[in-house]
C-alpha cells in the first residue's frame, strides 16, 4: 500500500464512523492536498469537514485548538514542517500547555500532520527536520511514520488520542509502496525492532531508517557482523526499553537522523543510552546526521550534507574498525 | 437598565474591585507571586461584557480576574489559584494569568497577546458545526489588534461565518506604549469594519457595554456571523505589579478616575432609584466577607503534592 | 592518480566473488597484466591480473571476504616509477613478522583468580580494578567480573589500550584455554563464558570436548561458495521432468583390450554415439534449445568434500589418449581448485562414475540444463550397470531408447572398440 494511501485510509476509516473528526489545512480540500494525502476526502465529506484554509499556519493550528476545545477531533495538515514554525507559538505555548495550565480541566485531541526532511533540491527553507524541537516540548506527543503500517495504525492512534500529537511524515515516502497487513494491538509508543542482530544496535526513523537498512547490508558484509535495527515510532513519549535491551546485548549504538548534528534528537537518544547502559558499552556511540549547515539547492551539496546509504555504511564501518569491531 | 440588572452590575463590579485590591495587598505581602495584572478601573467593561453576553464560551487574555468573577466562578477558587494552592481553579498550576473552567465555559486566561483569538474562531466553528452554539466571545486588549493573530482571525471568522464576538477592551496602553504610537488607527473598531459589523462603546459605562454586547449577541446568534465591539476603558493600575506605570501622567489617571465605572453606576442608579443605600451597604459588607473568606480558604488550602508536577500533562498517561 | 580495482565478473553467472589470497602486498609495484589476487567464484579459483601499472596503494577487501561484482577491492596508484624500497617500509614489514607482544606473553604464566565471581561486582569495585585503564565501559566491567586489574595488564602489554570487550575476552579465554582449542571452540554453538563457569577449575582439552559431547553442542560451519552454488543448482534440477532407463552394458571387449581407464572408454563411446543423436547435444537455455555440434560431456570429479563437473569437449574428434590426458588435467585443476570458466561451459550430457567405489548401481541428479546423465556402476564379470536419467523437456522416451540402444550395440562391436585403441 502506498504510504500516502495508508495515511488517507487512517483518516477515512475514522471519519466514516466519527462525525467530529474534521480536517483542515492549506490546499487539502478541493485541491486534494499538496502531497495528495487527502485526495478524494473533500468530495466524500464536504467542505465543512475537509476545510481549506488560507496560507496562515498560525491560524490553522490556533483554530484547530479551538475546534478541539469545542468538541471536535481535528486533524491539521501543515504542508511541510518548515512552515510549522509559523505556528510554533500555537504549538508550544498553547497546544502543549493548555491542559496543564487548566489543571487538567481541558483536553485537546488534535493531531497535526506534517512531512519533513530533505526531498530533492528544495533548498534551505523547504528541507528541514524538526523532531528535536517538537519532542523536547512537554505536553506534545510526537509520532513518526516510516512505512505504511505506522502511517495507518500510527495515525489512527494519534487521531484517537485525546492528547495533542505531532505526526511526522517524510516527504520522500509518500509515493513509496510498503507492505501492509493487519496488526492487532498496535501501539506506536512501543517502538519496533525491524531486524535482529548481535553486534551493533542501530536506531533510526523516517527515511533514514530505510537508508540505514540499506547501509546495514554493506556493514554486515564488510565487518562480518550483524546489526540490530530499531525504529523509533514515538519520539515522545520516548520509551527506549527496546533500545536498552538491545544495547546491553550488542554493546554498541549507532543513531541515524536527518537533522543537523548539533542538538539533534540523536543526542537525546545517546544520552539516555549512556545513562542507562553505560557499563555495557564497548565503544563510543556513533551519531550519523546531516551537517550543521542549511540545506543547499545544489544537488551535490545537498547530498553531501545529509546521510546517504553509502555514507552511513562507510561511517559505521570506519567507526567499527576504530573501536574494536 | 432595571433594578435587578443594576444590582448585579454593582455586586460584580464591587466584588471584582475588592478582589483585586486584596490581591494587590496579598501580592505585596508575598502571598501571591509571578505576574499580577489588575483590571481596577476596567470593571465596567469586564462586567458589562460578561453579563451582556450571558451563556456561551468565553476566551480572554491574562487580565482575567474580573471576567471570571462576573462569570460566577466563586472567588475562593480564584484567590486559591493566586495563592498557588491545589484548590485553585487551575490547581495552582496556572496562576493569575491562567484561570480556566470548562464548566463555566471559561477558556482562559491566555498570556500570549492575541494568540487566543484563533482558538475562539476554531471553537466557534466547532459549535456551529455541531449545531449547538450560544455564540462565542473573545476578549483582547488594544495591543492585540496589531498582531497577525488578530487579522488572521478577523479574516477567518468572516470566511467561515462563525458566531463570534470580538470584544476589544481598549485601555489605551499596550504595557507602556500608548496605542496611537504603534497603531495606524486610533479607533480600533475601524480595523474590523470591512470584515463584520463593528462598533465603539464607552467602556467606563457598564450599562453601555452591556447593551452593546447584548445586541451583538443577538446578532451573532441570529445571523451566525461575527461581530466586533471596541470598548474604551482605562486601567488605574500599571500593566502589572512589576510595572512602575510612569509612562502616563497623574492628570491622565485622575481624569479617568473621575469617570470611574463603579462611581458612575452608583451615581446614576441611586438617582434613578435602581439601587438603594441599604442595598449598597449590604453588598459592600457581603463582598468584604466573601473576600475575607476567599483569602482564608486560600491560606488554609494545601500546596499541591509534588507529584502534581507530573499530572495533567496528558489526558492519557 | 588512483585507480580502483574492482571485483571482476569472471563468469556469466557470477554475482559475488571471494578474495582467496592477495598475491601482492600494499606498497608493491605491479606491472600491467601481473597477477595480483586469487578470486574464488562459484565455479573456480582464478588468478586475476591488474590492467594498469602502478603501486598497490590499499587493499580494501581482506582475504576470505566475499564481495559483489563491481565493488572496489583495492586501490592502485597509477605510476610508472618503481618505488625504491625505503628503510621505513622495511621496518613496517618486519614489524608484521614480529609476533605481537600479546602473543609472546602467552608463555608467561599469569596468576589470575580462577574463581569466577557469582555476582558482577558493584560499580565501585569495577572502577577500582579498572582505575586508570583506557578501556570501553564494558571492557572494564568484564575485567572486573573476572577480577583482572586492567591497568596492570595493559602496562605489561597483555591487553591493548584502549581495550574493548574482544581484547579482554581473548585475554581471559587464553588464560583458561589453549589457543588451538579456543579457535576450534569458536565454531561451536557455545557460550564460552558459560563453559568456563561450568567447568570451573578443569578446563583441559579432554574435559572441554567431553562437555561439548555431553551437552550435545553442535558445530556451525559455513558452506563454501562452491557448495552453495551446487546446492542451488541441484535444487533447481529437482523440478526437471526426468525419466530413467536402466541398462546393462557389455564391457568384455574393453576389458580384453584395456589400455585406458573405463571412464575414458565410456566417454569416448558416448561421445561418438551422441553424434548420431542430436537431442543428447542439446542444452536447455531458458525456453530455448542450444544445439551443440560436438559431443561435450561433463564428468563429475570429487575432490575432498567438493564436487566439480568440468566438460570434455569435442569427444568425437578426440583419441582415448586425448581424453585420458584431459581428465588428468581436470583432476589436477580440481586439486588446486583452479579452473578456467570455459572448463565448465558447453556440456550437454553428464557422466558420473561411482563404480570405482564398488557401487553396483545408482541414480544421479542431472544438471538443470543437460539432456541427460549416465550413472556408471562397477564393472562385474564384464558387465556394468548404467542408470540413465533424461530430461523430458529435451528428449522423449523413444529418442532416448534409440540412443541407449546404439550405445549398447557399440560396446558389443568388437571392431569398433578395437579401433579406438
Amino acid at each position: 500500500m502506498l504510504y500516502r494511501d495508508a495515511l488517507k485510509k487512517a483518516m477515512d476509516d475514522l471519519m466514516e464512523i466519527d462525525d467530529t473528526i474534521v480536517l483542515l489545512g492549506e490546499d487539502i480540500g478541493f485541491y486534494g492536498g499538496n502531497y495528495r494525502v487527502t485526495d478524494g476526502l473533500f468530495a466524500k465529506y464536504g467542505e465543512k469537514r475537509v476545510i481549506d484554509t488560507p496560507i496562515a499556519e498560525n491560524s490553522i493550528v490556533g483554530n484547530a485548538i479551538g475546534m478541539a476545545l469545542g468538541g471536535l477531533r481535528p486533524i491539521a495538515e501543515i504542508m511541510t514542517s518548515n512552515f510549522s514554525l509559523l505556528a510554533y507559538d500555537q504549538i508550544v505555548n498553547h497546544l502543549a500547555k493548555i491542559r496543564y495550565m487548566s489543571g487538567g480541566d481541558l483536553c485537546i485531541p488534535l493531531t497535526i500532520r506534517m512531512p519533513q526532511g530533505v526531498a530533492k533540491q528544495l533548498a534551505a527553507q523547504h528541507s528541514q527536520s524538526f523532531e528535536r524541537i517538537f519532542a523536547s516540548i512537554p505536553g506534545l506527543k510526537v509520532f513518526t511514520a516510516s512505512d505504511s503500517i505506522t502511517a495507518y495504525y500510527g495515525l489512527k492512534q494519534a487521531i484517537l488520542s485525546d492528547d495533542p500529537v505531532i505526526f511526522l511524515e517524510h516527504i520522500l515516502l509518500y509515493s513509496q509502496d510498503f507492505p501492509f497487513y493487519e496488526i492487532d494491538n498496535f501501539d506506536i509508543t512501543k517502538q519496533r525492532v525491524i531486524k535482529n542482530g548481535e553486534n551493533i544496535t542501530l536506531v533510526s526513523y523516517l527515511k533514514m531508517l530505510h537508508d540505514s537498512l540499506q547501509a546495514v547490508k554493506e556493514v554486515e558484509k564488510v565487518l562480518g557482523i550483524t546489526v540490530e535495527v530499531i525504529e523509533l515510532t514515538s519520539l515522545s513519549p520516548l520509551n527506549l526499553d527496546l533500545v536498552y535491551e538491545s544495547v546491553k546485548k550488542t554493546k554498541r549504538l549507532v543513531v541515524v537522523s536527518e537533522e543537523p548534528k548539533t542538538g539533534s534528537f540523536t543526542s537525546e537518544i545517546i544520552t539516555k543510552v549512556m545513562e542507562n547502559c553505560f557499563y555495557y558499552l564497548d565503544g563510543p556511540p556513533l551519531r550519523i546526521t546531516a551537517e550543521d549547515t542549511p540545506i543547499s539547492y545544489n544537488r551535490n551539496l545537498e547530498l553531501f550534507s545529509i546521510p546517504t546509504p553509502d555514507k552511513i555504511a562507510t561511517k559505521i564501518i570506519n567507526w567499527g574498525r576504530e573501536h574494536g569491531l | 437598565m432595571n433594578k435587578s440588572l443594576a444590582e448585579k452590575f454593582y455586586y460584580y463590579m464591587k466584588l471584582g474591585r475588592e478582589f483585586e485590591l486584596r490581591a494587590k495587598e496579598e501580592y505585596m505581602k508575598g502571598n501571591i507571586g509571578g505576574f499580577l495584572h489588575l483590571a481596577i478601573g476596567e470593571e465596567g467593561t469586564h462586567v458589562g461584557a460578561i453579563l451582556g453576553f450571558g451563556n456561551g464560551e468565553f476566551f480572554v487574555h491574562y487580565r482575567d480576574h474580573v471576567y471570571a468573577i462576573a462569570r460566577g466562578i466563586p472567588t475562593k477558587f480564584l484567590m486559591a489559584e493566586l495563592f498557588g494552592k491545589i484548590t485553585g481553579i487551575s490547581k495552582g498550576k496556572g496562576g493569575s494569568m491562567h484561570f480556566y473552567s470548562s464548566s463555566f465555559n471559561f477558556y482562559g486566561g491566555n498570556a500570549i497577546v492575541g494568540a487566543h483569538i484563533p482558538h475562539a474562531v476554531g471553537l466557534a466553528y466547532a459549535k456551529k458545526y455541531l449545531g449547538k452554539s450560544d455564540g462565542v466571545m473573545v476578549a483582547f486588549g488594544d495591543g492585540a489588534t496589531n498582531s497577525g493573530n488578530f487579522y488572521e482571525s478577523l479574516n477567518l471568522a468572516a470566511v467561515y461565518q462563525v458566531p463570534l464576538l470580538f470584544f476589544c477592551e481598549n485601555n489605551n496602553y499596550a504595557i507602556g506604549t500608548r496605542i496611537d504610537r504603534v497603531s495606524a488607527f486610533k479607533d480600533l473598531y475601524k480595523k474590523a469594519k470591512d470584515y463584520m459589523p463593528a462598533v465603539q462603546v464607552d467602556g467606563m459605562d457598564v450599562f453601555e457595554v452591556y447593551k452593546a454586547v447584548s445586541l451583538a449577541k443577538e446578532y451573532i446568534q441570529q445571523e451566525g456571523k461575527p461581530y466586533f465591539i471596541e470598548a474604551l476603558t482605562y486601567r488605574y493600575e500599571p500593566h502589572s505589579m512589576s510595572d512602575s506605570g510612569d509612562y502616563r501622567s497623574a492628570r491622565e489617571l485622575k481624569l479617568a478616575q473621575e469617570r470611574d465605572p463603579i462611581d458612575n453606576l452608583l451615581k446614576k442608579a441611586l438617582k434613578e432609584g435602581l439601587l438603594t443605600k441599604e442595598f449598597v451597604e449590604e453588598v459592600d459588607k457581603k463582598v468584604e466577607m466573601e473576600i475575607e473568606e476567599a483569602v482564608e480558604f486560600a491560606i488554609n488550602s494545601k500546596e499541591p503534592d509534588l507529584e502534581e508536577l507530573y499530572k495533567d500533562i496528558f489526558c492519557e498517561d | 592518480m588512483d585507480y580502483e580495482i574492482t571485483m571482476p565478473k569472471l563468469t556469466d553467472t557470477m554475482e559475488t566473488g571471494v578474495i582467496v589470497r592477495w598475491l601482492k602486498n600494499e606498497g608493491d609495484y605491479v606491472k600491467k597484466n601481473e597477477q595480483i589476487v586469487e578470486i574464488e567464484t562459484e565455479k573456480a579459483i582464478q588468478e586475476v591480473p591488474t590492467f594498469k601499472e602502478g603501486i598497490l596503494k590499499k587493499i580494501l577487501v581482506e582475504e576470505g571476504e566475499e564481495v559483489e561484482v563491481g565493488k572496489p577491492i583495492a586501490i592502485l596508484e597509477i605510476t610508472k616509477e618503481v618505488p625504491v624500497k625505503t628503510e621505513e617500509k622495511n621496518i613496517s614489514e618486519i614489524s608484521k613478522e614480529i609476533p605481537k607482544v600479546q602473543e609472546q606473553s602467552q608463555t608467561v604464566e599469569e596468576k589470575i583468580t580462577t574463581e569466577i565471581p557469582e555476582e558482577p561486582p558493584k560499580v565501585q569495585e569495577q572502577t577500582q580494578t579498572a582505575k586508570g585503564a583506557l578501556a570501553s565501559p564494558y571492557a572494564k566491567k568484564l575485567s572486573a567480573d573476572f577480577g583482572l586489574v586492567l591497568k596492570e595488564l595493559q602496562e605489561k602489554g597483555e591487553i591493548p589500550s584502549p581495550a574493548h570487550e574482544k581484547d579482554v575476552r581473548e585475554y581471559i579465554y587464553s588464560k583458561y584455554i589453549d589457543r588451538d582449542t579456543l579457535e576450534d571452540l569458536k565454531q561451536y554453538n557455545l557460550n564460552i563464558d558459560k563453559l568456563i563457569t561450568d567447568l570451573q577449575g578443569n578446563l583441559s582439552k579432554e574435559n572441554i570436548y567431553r562437555y561439548i559431547k555431553k551437552n550435545n553442542i553442535y558445530k556451525l560451519v559455513d558452506i563454501s561458495i562452491f557448495q552453495r552454488r551446487l546446492i542451488e543448482h541441484l535444487s533447481k534440477s529437482a523440478v526437471v521432468p526426468t525419466f530413467h532407463i536402466y541398462e546393462t552394458i557389455y564391457l568384455k571387449h574393453i576389458m580384453d583390450n584395456k589400455r585406458f581407464t573405463i571412464t575414458t572408454y565410456i566417454l569416448k563411446v558416448f561421445g561418438d554415439v551422441m553424434q548420431n543423436h542430436y537431442r543428447t547435444r542439446i542444452y536447455y537455455d531458458n525456453g530455448k534449445y542450444r544445439i551443440y555440434p560436438s559431443s561435450n560431456i561433463s564428468v563429475a570429479i570429487a575432490i575432498d568434500e567438493e564436487l566439480f563437473s568440468p566438460v570434455i569437449k569435442n569427444i568425437e574428434d578426440k583419441s582415448l589418449n586425448d581424453i585420458q590426458q584431459q581428465l588428468q588435467i581436470f583432476r589436477e585443476k580440481a586439486q588446486n581448485r583452479k579452473f578456467d570458466p570455459e572448463d565448465f561451459e558447453g556440456g550437454t550430457f553428464s557422466i558420473s562414475n561411482l563404480g570405482m567405489f564398488g557401487i553396483d548401481m545408482f541414480d544421479a541428479i542431472m544438471p538443470y540444463n543437460h539432456s541427460g546423465i549416465a550413472a556408471i556402476g562397477v564393472e562385474k564379470e564384464d558387465y556394468v550397470k548404467i542408470v540413465f536419467s533424461f530430461d523430458h523437456r529435451i528428449i522423449n522416451g523413444k529418442d532416448a531408447a534409440l540412443f541407449v540402444k546404439e550405445l549398447k550395440e557399440r560396446f558389443y562391436d568388437i571392431e569398433y572398440i578395437k579401433s579406438l585403441n
